[in-house]
């Protein structure tokens, strides 16, 4: 009920609390694994750089972010890929 | 069995002395001898929330250098019987104390009371050391925002590093119509991320700054809703399973309808 109440009457948008608690979790994950976004970039520019030898990669759709879940921290990356390079000899 | 608890948080002005204090005064109101350290050494102020400064002769480092005993550096007060502050050195620096003589001297004071409460000072560097360094227990204190989330968060990691048990949370400055409107983190917002299990939620409230204008903490008022909530937190720390979290003012627009139709303005949070 108070959510339906807030829905309409509430804030446009997302909520400064919602705000707040992305912005936690990400300097979170950054703070534990003690990497700073450069770093990151740095690392996501090399495994593409690996990866595209094998593979086509399509660069605008490339996502790779560190996740929290109960305590322990994931690499996540969603890679899409265009289509196997044949020249390398290698499978997807 | 004594049990000296540590009470810090990372980020300074959270509320760490507010709650040494209170924590100390509803442990000693409800029968226990305790003694309140400040560890803040250099920028000492758990004796001007309590209302003891004109006390102090001896202080902290006095002791730890052989200066005085530990007896007469040990200050009651003024209203209740139970409860002693050893105030910390106003003109020193942290580095006065290492972690070896804040552990002998903690565990004299563990002969003489039921409770050691020790006030850590902000920061992660050596005054935090000392503080953990006798201490059987942590409490970390933080507010519902983000950068005192994330201060504890690195807190709570280097209490878990010097091998003490999991620490318990107090959220402070908590504002019941703000997490009404979306404003604030909720507590449960901030149990998910910190991952440390809650000893108590303390209300934004005027009292705060009203009972340190006058050198009283809230916890000695019977009426005031900080109080109470330090004295629950209390009873949890004394291991009474299941005390109620406070109830809150509910307010704004859905409070007072409630209001008018006679239903209770106060809930559970």
């Amino acid at each position: 009920m108070r959510e339906l109440i807030n829905r309409f009457f509430g804030p446009k948008g997302v909520s400064s609390k919602d705000a707040a608690k992305s912005r936690l979790k990400f300097l979170l994950v950054h703070d534990h694994v003690d990497l700073t976004p450069a770093q990151l970039e740095a690392m996501k520019a090399e495994i593409l750089e690996v990866i595209a030898r094998y593979v086509e990669v399509d660069v605008t759709g490339v996502d790779v972010h560190l996740q929290r879940d109960e305590g322990s921290v994931a690499l996540v990356s969603n890679i899409p890929v265009r289509r196997v390079n044949n020249r390398a000899g290698a499978t997807a | 069995m004594s049990e000296c608890i540590v009470i810090t948080s990372g980020k300074g002005g959270v509320g760490k002395t507010t709650t040494s204090a209170n924590l100390g005064v509803a442990l000693a109101t409800s029968g226990h001898r305790v003694v309140v350290v400040d560890a803040d050494i250099g920028l000492r102020n758990l004796d001007v929330i309590l209302g003891l400064e004109n006390r102090i002769v001896y202080d902290l480092v006095h002791v730890v250098e052989g200066e005085c005993r530990l007896k007469q550096a040990v200050i009651k007060d003024k209203r209740c019987d139970n409860l002693f502050l050893l105030p910390a050195a106003q003109t020193r620096d942290k580095n006065a104390v290492s972690p070896e003589q804040m552990r002998d001297l903690v565990e004299q004071l563990k002969e003489e009371f039921d409770y050691v409460l020790v006030d850590c000072p902000a920061g992660i560097e050596q005054g935090f050391k000392n503080s953990i360094a006798g201490a059987d227990k942590a409490i970390v204190v933080t507010t519902p925002e983000v950068s005192a989330i994330r201060d504890a968060d690195r807190i709570i990691g280097l209490v878990e590093a010097a091998e003490l048990p999991e620490p318990r949370l107090v959220i402070n400055r908590f504002r019941q119509k703000m997490v009404d409107r979306g404003e604030m983190m909720d507590k449960d917002d901030v149990l998910e991320i910190l991952a440390i299990p809650l000893v108590g939620i303390v209300p934004d409230h005027e009292d705060v700054i009203k009972t340190s204008n006058m050198g009283m903490p809230a916890a000695y008022d019977q009426e005031s809703v900080v109080g109470e909530a330090y004295r629950r937190i209390a009873r949890r720390l004394q291991g009474e399973p299941d005390v109620p979290y406070i109830a809150l003012e509910e307010q704004g627009f859905w409070g007072n309808i409630k209001k008018w139709m006679g239903f209770s303005n106060r809930r559970a949070i």
